[in-house]
């Protein structure tokens, strides 16, 4: 089983094109969507989840159509909005009960069960009297994955669950999410590289509503091999290096700029060779160095 | 200049917001609401009378709170609620700029749209004037800018410091809208006057919005001057202004101490970002196997998650502070609002029954702030989820939408049932804290959680269904407020009166404890039936929109639910339709076909037919009733009524009859036979106008007789759209002559109300002729086919009944498991054909050899023993004073509170249940002493001496009967005690004068109750004073000897008139043709008091008197005429505070109209002095007749 989407767009009344034939093909296991605020993948995060409507394409979970379907669907998802809040006043295992029911587990015994390992699996059963309304972001964000991941669903959509949570948060999160889904499709929207980098086994790089790069991790990774370099540069120097070679990214270490460029060959003097990582996939193909950009398959 | 920053910062948003403007629109629809359903008065008022404006406006102004909440709340908290406060309140801002430009702001922004209510107003007249329908004075600025200066800012500054000190200091809006509730609140109670009370504190306090203050204004004022005089902001009006903008200023200044820059909020909704809890346990994940469970869906999965998303819905309001608050509050309110439940006539309590408390007080008073609290709360259900932003997870669960809907409608129950739980808590402590132990704990629950909570359901769901399509949850609100509204407007023109057209409507029901809800039960229960069908459509359509997901726009709503129209909704909205169908489909069988159904516009039509068709037969010859034979079978159970009997018809005319004209008053009545004792041939039935003629064979010859044999039945054939008959039911039978046939064309029966006659085309009823013309008056009675009859009468009723009709009561016996009782009159008396049936207690007594009998509702026996008292004293002094009683029994019978207070018969008084449910505490009036002897007066004024029905007909029977039992009072409880009737009289007097009826002098008095109750007690109490009891007595003595034989012709109110003047000496002729004659009014007053020791140890004083005479017309224009007549002029020592204390002096002065220094001596020290200080005269302001006596300066005397 797995979730095929074809051709889908999605254009907002006011112009906005968030998603322009999206088609992709997402099997069992974590999926990493990835892609800068504001590419389309919280839109179309949500059109499989049920809560917008695409204008065109179709998306099937197995047979189920999705967009068609709803209630089915509904019935085997498991969704972690980007943002969202509880109840302030529901505590947590009174609330988490709540959702049990919600999606449909009836036996009392059993949400008890349920609940009480999600809640353990979440490391919030110490706090299962406490309110929502006092938990802290990280806290909030680990609720939410055990509300999501209630009722064993087969499709799970995560959609920027690590923004906002600091470094300590952000691990003890990425090891839950670790933990679930080998037997369902995850979907990990994210705009941060390293996400994807530890926990998917496959991923996409979205933007302007259009699918780069779909591709494995470590497949892009070593597609790259060999071809990265970079070099410590002074700031005035940067404009002209950028004319001159495939600059994909710029970043400052302990107050000196370092380039990375992409280059077959040593592109000049001074730079060394790196062993590529995420990053520098994930950079070279929203540069348009890599990926369907560099192909002119898509618009930029 | 940082202030004027975020002045500007504020208005720009309110101004670009579009919301601002459709409040604005709101305002403006309401202000036409409100002034197109005042608009009623007829040609007498003017629609646009500067008084209107500014009472409608203060009340467009209570109703706009809502804006005012809204845009005072939103001012309030959106910076905590957008989470800009850390960036405001770490901002170099001092408290006054920050909170003055956010109030400053919203001030000026509603302020801005509240011109949208003169406006409304204005635009409004222009309709009304085209369609000329209502009277419309000239445009007057002045009376708008009245009501926007006086009346909308201040009550916007006063309702927007204490919405914006709510907001800001808690935080959040829901307080706002209870506060906002609670001002709304205090409003419509004191419209309904429920504040009323005499302390001026008080008084001031119960009105924040200065409605009272208009009312005690204008209450004595003539429709003349209502028409254009201004306000002004004189006395009451400026001092109530002003306090309450202290208020205001209070407010904001606890405001401005209170408020902090801080960031104080604890468990808010959007605390994520500090954490409470230290999530320091950094232990790794632990590996926990959590059991692979998938969701099983089905019938009872969708049951369970419909009670889950109940009980989540409820325990997200229900842990909420305010909800708490909101409870506490209500039932406070309850007291507050039914506190005076038990004030009725005069200043007499009743006792706080539960019938009272749960209709009158937690059904009629409370009910607006249920339904308001329903809106509320539908739409905190309805936006439960986007509200905390959990709706993506919720949205996204596998949780149909009508489960989705019904769980939050549960909720909603729940919360209604808690609400209404409470009301019943308040109703309960409003009678124990009165005294009243006798809780009728079943009726409460019937009335609380049976007959209202169907009401609250229906509109449960009708908000829900609004909250559900407009999609914003204030505009919802207005939304409904607005539908609501314009539906009442069609409802008051007269277009949808049927209940099946009207959402939720019922017939109505009136509790009785006689009777219990008696007939309208059934009614009740098959509409709201019907109307539930149409709720469960409604409900239909509200899970089909029901907004889920993030698609914005109308299209894909429309998209989703042709979506989701599926097999089960298609099922459920198949299911309303049918049951809409089947259920309508009875009703309106019962409503229309079974019973006559008309609109109200129609309602009188066969009324107008009747006067049509046969007016003319009105001064036909026809023989009079002269003996009555009647064999009533009265059916409890079903309830009906037949009755078979004989009536002896008489030829008086003096020519003989060929035809006898028939008519049956009342539309139930089914003849079943009607037969002449000489052949006769119907040669006229109409039906719709219930009129029939029968040829005589053989004529009537003069003072010859004959027999009328009839066979009628009367009951109600399933149930009708208006109110259900009354008259004859399970317990309380009560019904008259209109049952039976009736001989001749009847004046009395004609379409009355100016209005109707107009629409069909009926030109006025001429007013009652001149007393002149009473010699051509051939019938005293109103309805003339009697003047005094021999009646014989046998009643059947059930076995546990009593019934009782005037007459002496002969046998009584038991046959076929019922009841019967033979009466027969001692002699003829007058012919009302009233009969009694019900469970009655009696209590006996005697007086001389009259024997005196109270029947009574077994749980109505408390005072009964007063009205035996009243009894016994009336007859006391009416026998020695006016003449013999004519009959050897006395009766008093109740029957149940559909309608009427108290009513004299022959012998029989009958008096509605609210009587006998009167307390008297220490102090207070004896209302059913003095109602027991008024009515016990009409033995003579109106029975024994009957006027001519012609002008002045009211002085002889209710001024005279409302003088007996003042002065049967006076003998029983003192001067004192009549002085408060006295006071009770001339105040109901001067509020009568201010309707549009055209005033006459007493002496020309029909039907105006404020002129022949009232202003004729006032001069009958008064001539007793100037001329003697003895003097006014004996006249009065006489007059009941000279016409007490019931010959033609018939006296008036000149015949007694002129026995008054003769009587009287000259001196006092001037008075009478004041009191008698004329409107006149006067106008006493004192303007200062002044005390000089004198060398002797007694007191000068010198009182400043004003006076001055005025002779009013028909609509209140003033004449002065000169006045020179004897005033009381008193001087008080100190009393208890705020009484007068015992009188040092108090004697009748001669006062001339103008200014004059009157001296007087007196032995002990004065603090207070006057002129007319009992306020005997008919003076429109009473308090300034008396001043506190100051110490003269040295030298001025």
């Amino acid at each position: 089983m797995q979730l095929a989407i074809r051709d889908l767009s999605k254009t907002y009344p006011n112009g906005t094109r968030a998603l322009n034939a999206v088609s992709l093909d997402i099997p069992k296991g974590m999926f990493g969507l990835l892609g800068r605020n504001g590419a389309g993948k919280s839109t179309l995060m949500r059109i499989i989840a049920t809560l917008q409507d695409p204008d065109a394409g179709t998306i099937h979970l197995g047979e189920l159509d999705v967009v068609r379907d709803k209630p089915a669907v509904r019935e085997t998802l498991g969704y972690l909005p980007q943002s969202f809040g509880f109840h302030p006043r529901a505590k947590a295992e009174r609330l988490l009960e709540h959702f049990a029911v919600l999606k449909g587990i009836a036996e009392p015994g059993v949400r008890r069960d349920v609940v009480e390992s999600l809640l353990r699996q979440t490391n919030l059963w110490e706090k299962r009297r406490e309110r929502l309304g006092t938990f802290s972001g990280g806290m909030r964000q680990r609720f939410g994955v055990a509300v999501a991941l209630l009722g064993n669903p087969r499709l799970i959509i995560v959609d920027e669950p690590t923004a906002g949570l600091d470094p300590e948060e952000r691990v003890r999160f990425l090891n839950l999410l670790s933990e679930i889904g080998e037997d369902s499709v995850v979907i990990l929207s994210t705009h941060i590289v390293e996400d994807v980098e530890e926990l998917c086994s496959r991923m996409a790089i979205i933007d302007g509503g259009e699918i780069l790069l779909e591709a494995e991790p470590m497949n892009a990774i070593d597609a790259l091999r060999e071809r990265i370099w970079r070099r410590t540069v002074a700031r005035a120097d940067l404009p002209t290096i950028a004319q001159e070679m495939a600059v994909i990214s710029t970043k400052l270490l302990a107050g000196r700029t370092i380039v990375h460029v992409k280059s077959d060959g040593p592109p000049g003097p001074d730079f060394e060779p790196v062993e590529p990582a995420l990053e520098d996939v994930y950079f070279s193909v929203m540069a348009g160095h890599h990926g369907r950009r560099a192909t002119g398959e898509v618009s930029t | 200049m940082k202030f004027m920053e975020v002045l500007r910062y504020e208005l720009e948003h309110r101004l670009r917001s579009p919301s601002t403007w459709l409040y604005g629109g709101f305002l403006f629809l309401l202000s036409m609401w409100m002034f197109l359903a005042t608009a009623d008065g007829g040609m007498e008022s003017f629609a646009n009378a500067p008084e209107r404006i500014a009472g409608g406006g203060a009340i467009v102004g209570a109703v706009g709170m809502l804006v005012t909440a809204a845009l005072f709340g939103d001012a309030a908290v959106r910076d905590v609620s957008v989470e800009m406060d850390p960036l405001l309140f770490t901002s170099p801002l001092s408290k006054a700029e920050y909170l003055g430009g956010r109030f400053v702001a919203a001030f000026a922004v509603n302020a801005l749209l509240l011109l949208a209510v003169p406006l409304g107003f204005i635009v409004c007249t222009e309709i009304v004037t085209s369609a000329q329908s209502v009277g419309v004075g000239p445009f007057r600025p002045a009376a708008y800018a009245q009501q926007y200066l006086f009346f909308l800012l201040p009550n916007l500054m006063l309702s927007g410091a204490i919405l914006f000190t709510t907001g800001v200091l808690t935080r959040h809006i829901v307080p706002v809208y209870l506060a906002a509730l609670g001002l709304f609140i205090s409003c419509v109670a004191i419209m309904n006057g429920v504040a009323a009370t005499e302390q001026p504190v008080l008084q001031l306090l119960g009105d924040p919005i200065g409605m009272r203050s208009i009312q005690e204004t204008t209450q004595y004022w003539t429709p003349s001057e209502r028409k254009t005089r201004l306000l002004g902001l004189s006395g009451r009006l400026l001092v109530n202004r002003a306090v309450w903008l202290t208020v205001a200023a209070f407010v904001l200044a606890l405001l401005h101490w209170r408020f902090k820059f801080s960031h104080a909020r604890v468990g808010g909704r959007r605390s994520r970002k500090h954490p409470g809890i230290n999530d320091a346990t950094l232990a790794p994940i632990r590996a926990v196997s959590v059991p692979r469970v998938s969701g099983t869906f089905g019938v009872r999965m969708t049951a369970r998650q419909t009670i889950a998303v109940a009980a989540r819905s409820l325990a997200d309001v229900v842990s909420s502070r305010w909800f708490v608050a909101a409870l506490v509050a209500c039932t406070l309110l309850t007291l507050l609002m039914g506190w005076n439940v038990s004030q009725t006539v005069f200043d007499t309590s009743t006792w706080p029954v539960t019938m009272l408390v749960a209709e009158t007080v937690l059904t009629e008073r409370v009910a607006p702030i249920i339904y308001a609290l329903i809106a509320l709360f539908a739409g905190e259900l309805v936006w439960s989820d986007r509200d905390v932003h959990v709706e993506e997870i919720a949205d996204a669960a596998p949780v149909r939408e009508g489960v989705a809907l019904l769980g939050r409608f549960m909720a909603l129950v729940a919360i209604i049932v808690m609400f209404q739980a409470a009301l019943l808590f308040g109703g309960m402590l409003i009678q124990a804290l009165q005294g009243y132990f006798r809780f009728e704990f079943g009726l409460y629950l019937r009335i609380l959680f049976g007959l209202q909570l169907a009401n609250y359901l229906l509109f449960a769901v009708l908000t829900l269904t609004f909250q559900v399509l407009v999609n914003q949850k204030y505009l919802a609100h207005m939304a409904l407020l607005l539908v609501f509204l314009g539906v009442l407007f069609l409802r008051m023109l007269g277009f949808v009166d049927h209940g099946l057209l009207l959402y939720g409507t019922d017939p109505g029901w009136t509790y009785s404890d006689m009777n219990g809800f008696g007939p309208f039960i059934v009614p009740f229960v098959w509409f709201k039936l019907y109307w539930a069908a149409w709720a469960l459509l409604l409900a239909v359509v509200a899970a089909l929109f029901w907004v889920r997901g993030r698609e914005p726009g109308m299209q894909h709503r429309l998209s989703r639910a042709r979506e989701r129209f599926g097999r089960s909704l298609l099922g459920s909205a198949a299911v309303a339709l049918t049951l809409i169908l089947v259920l309508g489909g009875f009703v309106f069988y019962n409503t229309n076909v079974l019973n006559d159904y008309r609109t109200s516009l129609e309602e009188g039509r066969p009324l107008a037919e009747y006067e049509k068709r046969y007016k003319q037969f009105e001064t036909v010859p026809q023989p009079t009733i002269t003996r009555a034979d009647l064999r009533v079978e009265i059916h409890p159970d079903e309830p009906g009524v037949d009755v078979q009997g004989t009536f002896t018809l008489h030829n008086l005319t003096g020519t003989p009859i060929d035809s006898v004209h028939v008519l049956i008053a009342d539309p139930l009545v089914e003849v079943q036979s009607l037969r002449f004792d000489r052949a006769s041939t119907p040669v006229l039935v109409d039906e719709e106008a219930r009129y029939r003629i029968f040829a005589l064979e053989q004529s009537l010859l003069p003072d010859d007789s004959m027999q009328l044999n009839f066979d009628v039945g009367f009951r109600q054939r399933g149930f009708s759209n208006g109110e259900m008959q009354t008259k004859v039911v399970a317990n309380g039978t009560h019904f008259d002559r209109r049952l039976m046939p009736i001989i001749g064309y009847q004046h009395v029966f004609e379409l009355s109300g100016e209005d109707a006659r107009v629409r069909f085309g009926l030109a006025p009823q001429p007013k009652a002729p001149p007393a002149s013309q009473a010699a051509t008056i051939q019938h005293r009675w109103s309805v003339r086919d009697a003047d005094l009859v021999q009646v014989s009468a046998v009643i059947g009723t059930s076995a546990d009944q009593i019934a009782v009709t005037p007459g002496v009561l002969q046998r009584s016996w038991t046959e076929n498991g019922r009841r019967y009782f033979h009466y027969e009159t001692r002699s003829p008396i007058s012919f009302g054909g009233t009969f009694f049936s019900a469970k009655y207690a009696v209590v006996e007594d005697r007086w001389n050899d009259v024997s005196l009998s109270v029947y009574h509702h077994p749980a109505h026996g408390d005072d009964v023993e007063r009205t035996v008292r009243s009894m016994k004293a009336s007859l006391d002094y009416y026998t020695e004073q006016f003449g013999p009683y004519p009959d050897n029994q006395l009766r008093v019978v109740e029957f149940p509170r559909y309608g009427g207070f108290g009513v004299a018969h022959p012998h029989t008084i009958a008096f509605a249940e609210s009587y006998f449910l009167s307390r008297v505490k220490p102090g207070e009036l004896d209302q059913p002493f003095y109602g027991t002897a008024h009515e016990i007066a009409h033995t003579w004024w109106g029975g024994l001496v009957r006027g001519a029905p012609v002008r002045g007909h009211g002085l002889l029977s209710e001024s005279l009967a409302n003088y007996s039992a003042m002065m049967v009072t006076e003998k029983m409880y003192g001067v004192e005690a009549a002085r408060r009737v006295y006071a009770f009289h001339l105040d109901r007097y001067l509020r009568g004068r201010a309707t549009p009826s055209r005033e006459v002098p007493l002496l020309e008095v029909t039907d105006q109750p404020y002129i022949a109750y009232r202003k004729g007690a006032l001069a009958m109490y008064t001539l007793r004073e100037r001329m003697g009891e003895e003097a006014v007595n004996a006249v009065l003595r006489r007059f009941v000897e000279r016409f007490a034989n019931g010959n033609r012709p018939y006296p008036t109110s000149l015949d007694l008139y002129g026995e008054l003047r003769a009587a009287a000496p000259d001196s006092l002729h001037e008075l009478l043709a004041d009191l008698f004659e004329t409107v006149t009014l006067w106008d006493v007053r004192s303007e200062e008091a002044r005390v000089r020791r004198l060398a002797s140890g007694e007191y000068e004083v010198e009182i400043d008197v004003f006076a001055r005479k005025v002779r009013a017309d028909s609509v209140g224009t003033e004449t002065e005429v000169p006045m020179d007549e004897l005033v009381d002029i008193g001087v008080y020592a100190r009393g208890e505070d705020g009484t007068l204390g015992e009188p040092l002096y108090l004697a009748p002065h001669r006062v001339r109209s103008g200014k004059h220094t009157i001296r007087v001596t007196v032995a002990g020290e004065p603090t207070r002095a006057g002129i007319d200080p009992m306020r005997k005269l008919i003076d429109r302001v009473g308090d300034n007749n008396v001043v506190g006596a100051k110490a003269a300066p040295t030298g001025t005397l």
